[in-house]
């Protein structure tokens, strides 16, 4: 399916126009978005960490997990939120980008396994998970989140 | 006296060929970010334990010691990246508000962090080590969500101080958005 017509109905829409129109929109959406980014990946560190034997060790996993959630999802909501101008407003630069690709196929992959293999995994009682799922949940979950930031990265560096 | 300096630095060959270098900025600044975000990460989730607002079922020593240790390494990585950076291109850097603007919050963020760890922690520490059990003393802060008004105070200082750090980090490629007295200056 070609998504071009949507992406360049995406560049039409008002929001687009005025980001494009406004000097600091741009500027102003991307610092909150970056400072979004920081409070995902340390709420996401702190329990990957965990899971790798890392980091806060002292208390049970599931405790660290219940503190970081709320800045974890509050994190993503507004990177999304964020997101969508910058997305909008470089509609056709984002399509024929092949980083824009990687990162959405990432960020998807990110999502469900966020949501569904680490989760279970958080909930789950510690002594019950054994001594190399939960590395190994932790290792996937930074490795892919790492790999959306790269790729969000160089979108606007390497086109 | 610094402009000298940064064209001095601009014309060495190391910083020539790191400029001219095919596709090593982009993976620098990438490095740069991930790195950044890491170690802004780790001392957002360290502040909030610290402001009392987040991740309050783990002791603050706790999270001041288990933590620190990574705080640093990502903060080693993302100054080499950052180092590189500049050194690929000191000129670009030099008339830019937004980069002497982060290397003032960096400096504050940086002192605030050194004058918690002197006073505040270190005073919450020895009483630790102490094993002192009075209800209303550090210990007891240490391990409840209850925080003393100067350390909630230093917590909420590193987070707006990290926070604007990120934000004129990210600023300096908007190097016209900048006030006119700075324009002024004409560096």
């Amino acid at each position: 399916m070609d998504l071009l017509p949507f992406f360049q109905w995406m560049g039409g829409i008002p929001l687009s126009q005025y980001v494009l129109s406004h000097t600091w929109a741009a500027p102003i959406v991307q610092v909150i978005h970056l400072v979004a980014v920081a409070v995902f990946v340390g709420s996401l560190a702190i329990v990957d960490m965990r899971l790798l034997g890392r980091g806060l060790t002292s208390r049970p996993l599931a405790d660290i997990a219940r503190d970081a959630q709320p800045w974890l999802i509050g994190g993503f909501l507004v990177l999304l939120i964020t997101g969508l101008p910058s997305l909008t407003s470089t509609a056709l630069k984002q399509y024929y980008s092949p980083f824009f690709w990687w990162k959405a196929e990432a960020m998807l992959f990110g999502i469900i396994f966020t949501f569904t293999v680490r989760r279970k995994t958080i909930l789950t009682d510690e002594a019950q998970l054994g001594l190399y799922w939960p590395k190994i949940v932790g290792l996937l979950s930074l490795g892919i989140w790492t790999s959306v930031a790269i790729g969000a990265r160089l979108i606007g560096l390497m086109g | 006296m610094i402009r000298p300096l940064f064209e001095w630095l601009s014309e060495l060959s190391s910083s020539i060929a790191l400029r001219e270098a095919f596709n090593v900025y982009p993976w620098l600044l990438t490095a740069h970010v991930i790195s950044t975000s890491w170690f802004a990460g780790l001392i957002i989730m360290m502040d909030l334990r610290l402001a009392g607002i987040g991740n309050l079922s783990t002791p603050l020593v706790q999270t001041q010691k288990r933590l620190f240790p990574w705080q640093m390494m990502t903060m080693v990585v993302a100054f080499l990246t950052g180092g590189f950076l500049f050194y690929g291109d000191p000129m670009r850097f030099y008339p830019n508000f937004w980069f002497w603007l982060k290397a003032l919050l960096m400096f504050l963020a940086a002192v605030n962090a050194v004058v918690f760890h002197m006073t505040i922690y270190k005073e919450a520490l020895e009483k630790l080590e102490a094993k002192l059990a009075n209800a209303r003393s550090w210990v007891s802060w240490d391990f409840s969500g209850v925080v003393p008004h100067k350390a909630r105070v230093a917590g909420f200082l590193s987070l707006i101080l990290w926070a604007a750090v990120i934000i004129s980090g990210r600023m300096i490629a908007y190097s016209a958005l900048v006030p006119q007295w700075w324009l002024d200056l004409d560096l």
